[in-house]
């Protein structure tokens, strides 16, 4: 086991490296960066800059100053807000990661419920309802589930607040919208899950025996669930962060998302560079922890 | 069945159980009606992006100051010329949905053909090279999985300028990892197997054998991941013209219709409604029909 | 379900070990609390400039003028001034002022705001508006002199926004906390808490010099999407929300929970085009141009009426403005032989540029009749960014034409306008670029050195024939600026699109 934990590690840290070029590649792919820092200045001011900056130093040289600038945490100033570029996007961070979790959160507890509940009743009018129901969700741009979200539930209804993170109750509509992207997986899992557990004999010899059937239930079919749960879980992270970033340009959130998506918009390739890397990093982080549940959890690796 | 050369032999074989297959997966999903349905849909879809100078009941350029904001025609001042309404410069909506769904599906297949080619070549690489390509392969896999997908298409598509071509290969480039994976696992499996040493054995070349099996055994995969990453990639465009980063075509894309009409909901509410609802159905079944398929296709399930 | 159980109770914890706010906005009557659609990068009133900025800045600081709502000059932290020559004026700075902080407002602190921004070093990106200004003499302990190089007509206009720091302070914070946790004026509002993208919050000054304002606090919240602006608006979330679009005003209009406030700004809409290259290089293709669009009809079906046709783009409200200019009327039959006349009798394919997001339908319906008379025009969008401005203005793309909107910066004199859009002097907007006018640049140059204002208004008369008749641009309308504002809160918009919310009252009912 530690040598599977070891190849994990190693594989981390090369990922992080991978992730670093592409990253780095981001400010180079759109052309001239000085021209976006000074627009106004004549050609003379900005080949100086440029000089400066060591833009026209070769590539492998300008990426190993990148990769040491940012094992420093040094991502360069944003060009629009003139000031240095990690700490802008590390203050938003909890914001969007609370987000996610929220959302997270939601979808298991709708996937769960609703997936042992279909796979028990198959193929009933509830189960071909609720997978329909889930397809929609995916089905909508997440924008627009958002936007007819708030046309219900706020300014309908007026159960809730339209945006804004003030107050408990305006996390409701966002982590909402966001719930609708990861559910119908998770759903899909917990109930074919499900489904290969149900008719499996020990189960079958458990009922027999007079055990509680929802005990039964829970006790085998979550810990058969728990396992393809838990490595979806790493992937369905970053999709969730993407679907965050819109969500929180809906709502009004203010996290990275919006932040970097502005950022694009002036093309402010520092808070960009940071915030892209930051993002990938902890879904990094995440799958690593994933990982190393799924060596925990599951039993054939284990015992080897 | 007489016996053939080895090599052909084994393809008969093959090729009658494959046929016996084809007809099993049809059965199952003739019986199923929201695949049907959602056949019936997705033809609808193909149907008017093709004949869309036929479908359409307006030209969707042309406004017209005195229409603009009619709504449905089932509403009190909804006009039958114009069943959906129009837009702020008195466009035919239907025809705007219509013209739109070339571009969408253009950007969603062409994304998704990307997405093959890249996949399945990388893939092939992968899984014959095997040693340190393969690992290089791979990690590049993990290397894309672990960035927010969205934004990294955002951010090229900003830094390279948005184009139709930077979009659909953008696109492309989000979702590639999949058939490479699909690809590689075939491509190791069938390795193992006796016939390619038997082929090697007869002096055929190993190669080529290895492609003629790897194709049926990794068909029915790709066309369950392809037709459902056509409908992610006309979400993700949606999504990228929602974010102001839109193809600039002259017809617009069902996303860009609805991040167009976002702002007047509130007055005219079928303005992003009913390319939302194109949206919706289309990936619905897409999402149906192919989530039928790979029922139909996994030979586990009953 | 035993082990949801625990699952449930460990994300909670997560949840309440991240900090929340558990209260929400204080709504109460004596709250105003207003959408905009982002912050500006700084609070710092010299570093920015953005409008968004500016709105919050002049409820935080003053400047040495004022307008009031009939766009007069009055006082403001300056009670009197006089021109003693050309190039020389004086301020008579107003005694027993507080900073936020408690110090009291010195000359010491009016040199040092200008100062800051005059000096390059310091890249302060309003430098250019006032580049003119050579020396600011603070010459005893209630009077300054500014000193330009030359004649400098605009610089009352120019001081009306020209917020004036507490030197002490700044020097002894420094730039970087001034202008994100402590920046301290001499406003209405002072600062409470800047929580990034999401709210200002300001309360009000005891100490003000004009007394303390009608609310006790001031939010301004950062919502980017219009209809949550709305939605929020709607449901008493916020209290004002600006830039309404004409198609929105009627839902506002009759709400029981709001209402509209209307007003003629000096936001010019126009084409520009671009005379380097055919087809515009050719006067009758572009008067043409001017002839084939029908602007009664875009002001009376998309902006509801709230805009008016203007002859050039220079505006009914600014200095200079000339009624007796008249514009092109609608006349596309006409447009159609100029066109023949320029040497295109079967029309000519251009294309127009534009990142004027919410006059989308406006450009659309332009380039639709230019399209009717022959010039067939492929609309291009653009979203507004650093890509736009190097496109149209660091590099001059802009070809066929560039569809814009121009506010002045809410300075209200012709040669705001004037200057940026016809002007080919190297560092200019888009003059350099596009416009080749014969003998313009000079009739310019001398209306902007003198200070003699009847001098001045015969010149812009006569520039105002002179590209009438040229037509280095279609022109178009200006427009109004339409607020939503709460029932609850009295307030009326201003002609030069200031949030200007010491006016604001709760309404009284």
């Amino acid at each position: 086991m530690l040598s599977l934990l070891t190849r994990r590690l190693i594989r981390l840290v090369v990922v992080l490296a991978g992730v670093s070029v592409v990253t780095f590649s981001i400010l180079q792919v759109s052309g001239d960066p000085v021209s976006l820092m000074m627009p106004e200045a004549p050609e003379s001011d900005r080949a100086v800059l440029r000089q400066s900056m060591g833009f026209n130093d070769p590539l492998p040289v300008q990426f190993a100053r990148f990769v040491r600038n940012i094992a420093r945490g040094d991502f360069g100033q944003s060009f629009f807000h003139r000031e240095p570029a990690l700490p802008l996007v590390l203050e938003r961070m909890p914001t969007t990661l609370l987000l996610t979790v929220l959302a997270m959160a939601l979808s298991l507890s709708l996937a769960l419920p609703i997936g042992i509940l279909s796979a028990i009743r198959r193929n009933s009018v509830f189960d071909h309802s609720a997978t329909l129901l889930v397809f929609l969700g995916t089905s909508m741009p997440v924008f627009w589930t958002g936007i007819m979200l708030i046309l219900l539930f706020a300014v309908q209804l007026r159960w809730l607040p339209v945006s804004g993170w003030e107050s408990w109750a305006a996390l409701v509509l966002p982590a909402a919208t966001l719930a609708t992207f990861s559910t119908p997986l998770l759903l899909r899992i917990v109930r074919s899950s499900m489904l290969e557990v149900v008719n499996l004999d020990y189960v079958r010899t458990a009922r027999a025996k007079g055990v509680s059937e929802s005990l039964v239930i829970c006790r085998h079919a979550l810990t058969n669930a728990a396992l393809p749960l838990v490595t979806v879980a790493g992937l369905q992270f970053g999709l969730l962060l993407g679907g965050a970033v819109i969500t929180e340009t809906v709502f009004a959130v203010p996290g990275v998302g919006r932040l970097i998506v502005g950022a694009i918009r002036q093309l402010d390739f520092p808070i960009v560079q940071a915030g892209v890397f930051l993002l990938a990093l902890i879904v990094v982080l995440v799958n690593f922890a994933v990982d190393v549940l799924y060596i925990y959890l599951n039993p054939q690796i284990r015992v080897r | 069945m007489a016996v053939r050369t080895l090599s052909s032999g084994v393809r008969l074989e093959d090729r009658a159980a494959r046929s016996a297959e084809r007809s099993r997966v049809w059965r199952k999903l003739v019986r199923n009606p929201a695949a049907i349905a959602g056949v019936f849909v997705l033809a609808a879809v193909v149907g008017a992006a093709l004949f869309a100078p036929y479908v359409a009941p307006q030209d969707p350029a042309r406004q017209s100051l005195i229409r603009r904001f009619t709504p449905p025609v089932w509403a009190e001042a909804g006009k039958a010329a114009y069943p959906l309404g129009t837009d702020q410069v008195g466009r035919d909506i239907l025809s705007r949905i219509v013209y739109g769904a070339r571009v969408s599906l253009v950007v969603g297949v062409a994304a998704v053909l990307v997405s093959l080619v890249v996949g399945v070549t990388l893939g092939l690489l992968s899984g014959f090279l095997q040693g340190r390509v393969d690992t290089v392969i791979m990690t590049v896999v993990d290397v894309t999985l672990s960035f927010p997908q969205l934004l990294l298409a955002l951010a090229f598509v900003a830094a390279l300028g948005p184009s139709l071509v930077t979009i659909i290969v953008v696109l492309g480039l989000t979702g590639w990892e999949r058939y490479t994976r699909v690809v590689r696992a075939e491509v190791l499996a069938l390795r193992e197997k006796d016939f390619v040493e038997a082929a090697r054995a007869i002096g055929a070349s190993p190669i080529r054998t290895l492609l003629r099996h790897l194709l049926p055994n990794t068909f029915s995969s790709i066309i369950v991941m392809s037709t459902l990453q056509v409908a992610q990639a006309i979400l993700q465009e949606a999504a990228l013209s929602f974010l102001g980063v839109g193809t600039g075509s002259v017809h617009p894309t069902w996303g860009q219709m609805i991040a167009l009409g976002r702002d007047f909901v509130s007055v005219a509410w079928w303005l992003p409604t009913f390319p939302g609802l194109a949206i919706l159905l289309t990936v619905l079944a897409i999402n149906l029909v192919g989530d039928r398929l790979r029922d139909a296709l996994d030979p586990r399930v009953g | 379900m035993k082990r949801c159980a625990p699952l449930a109770a460990f994300v909670l914890a997560v949840l309440t070990l991240v900090a929340i706010p558990v209260a929400g906005f204080a709504q109460g009557k004596d709250t105003l609390t207003v959408a905009l659609p982002s912050h500006a990068p700084t609070l710092d009133p010299h570093m920015h400039f953005e409008r968004v900025g500016i709105l919050v800045n002049i409820n935080m600081f003053d400047s040495l003028l004022h307008r009031d709502t009939k766009l007069q000059f009055v006082p403001s932290l300056a009670t009197s001034w006089k021109a003693l020559s050309d190039t020389q004026w004086e301020f008579k700075i107003r005694k027993g002022v507080r900073f936020h902080n408690g110090d009291v407002l010195t000359p010491a602190d009016v040199k040092y705001s200008f100062d800051r921004v005059i000096d390059p070093a310091k890249k302060s990106p309003q430098y250019g508006n006032v580049r003119a200004i050579k020396e600011v003499k603070v010459v005893d302990a209630e009077t300054v002199h500014i000193i330009t190089d030359k004649p400098f007509p605009l610089l009352l206009e120019r001081l009306v926004f020209f917020p004036i720091v507490n030197k002490k302070h700044v020097e002894a914070v420094g730039d970087q906390a001034f202008g994100t946790t402590s920046p301290v004026g001499t406003g209405p509002w002072k600062f409470v808490e800047w929580k990034r993208d999401q709210v200002i919050r300001l309360e009000a000054f005891d100490r003000h010099w004009r007394g303390k304002p009608a609310f006790k606090h001031l939010n301004f919240r950062a919502i980017p999407e219009v209809a949550t602006q709305v939605a929020e608006i709607k449901t008493g979330g916020v209290d004002i929300i600006r830039n309404v679009s004409a198609d929105i005003q009627p839902e506002l209009k009759n709400h029981p929970v709001a209402y509209i406030s209307s007003t003629p700004i000096l936001r010019v809409h126009w084409i520009a085009f671009d005379m380097r290259t055919a087809p515009f290089d050719k006067k009758a293709v572009r008067q043409a141009a001017n002839y084939a669009i029908d602007k009664q009809a875009i002001i009376q079906k998309l902006m509801a009426g709230l805009g008016t046709q203007v002859a050039t783009v220079v505006q009914p409200l600014a200095f200079g403005f000339d009624a007796e200019v008249k514009p092109y009327p609608y006349d596309p039959k006409k447009a159609k032989e100029l066109l023949a006349q320029g040497g295109f009798p079967n029309g000519v394919d251009i294309t127009l540029h534009s990142a004027s997001v919410a006059n989308r339908p406006e450009f659309e319906a332009l380039c639709q009749m230019l399209t009717e008379v022959g010039l067939r025009t492929t609309p291009r969008l653009w979203d507004p960014g650093p890509a736009w401005n190097k496109f149209s203005q660091g590099e001059g793309k802009g070809t066929n034409g560039i569809y814009g909107t121009w506010g002045n910066y809410s300075v209200f004199d012709a040669d705001a306008v004037l200057h940026p859009l016809y002007h080919t002097e190297p560092g200019g907007w888009y003059g350099k670029w596009y416009a080749r006018m014969e003998g313009l640049d000079k009739l310019i140059d001398e209306a902007r050195s003198s200070v003699d204002q009847p001098k001045r208004k015969r010149l812009y008369a006569q520039i105002q024939q002179m590209i009438r008749d040229e037509a280095p641009s279609a022109f178009l309308w200006t427009q109004y600026d339409t607020l939503g504002i709460s029932k609850k809160v009295q307030y009326a918009a201003r002609p030069d699109e200031w949030l200007w919310l010491y006016d604001a009252k709760p309404a009284t009912r």
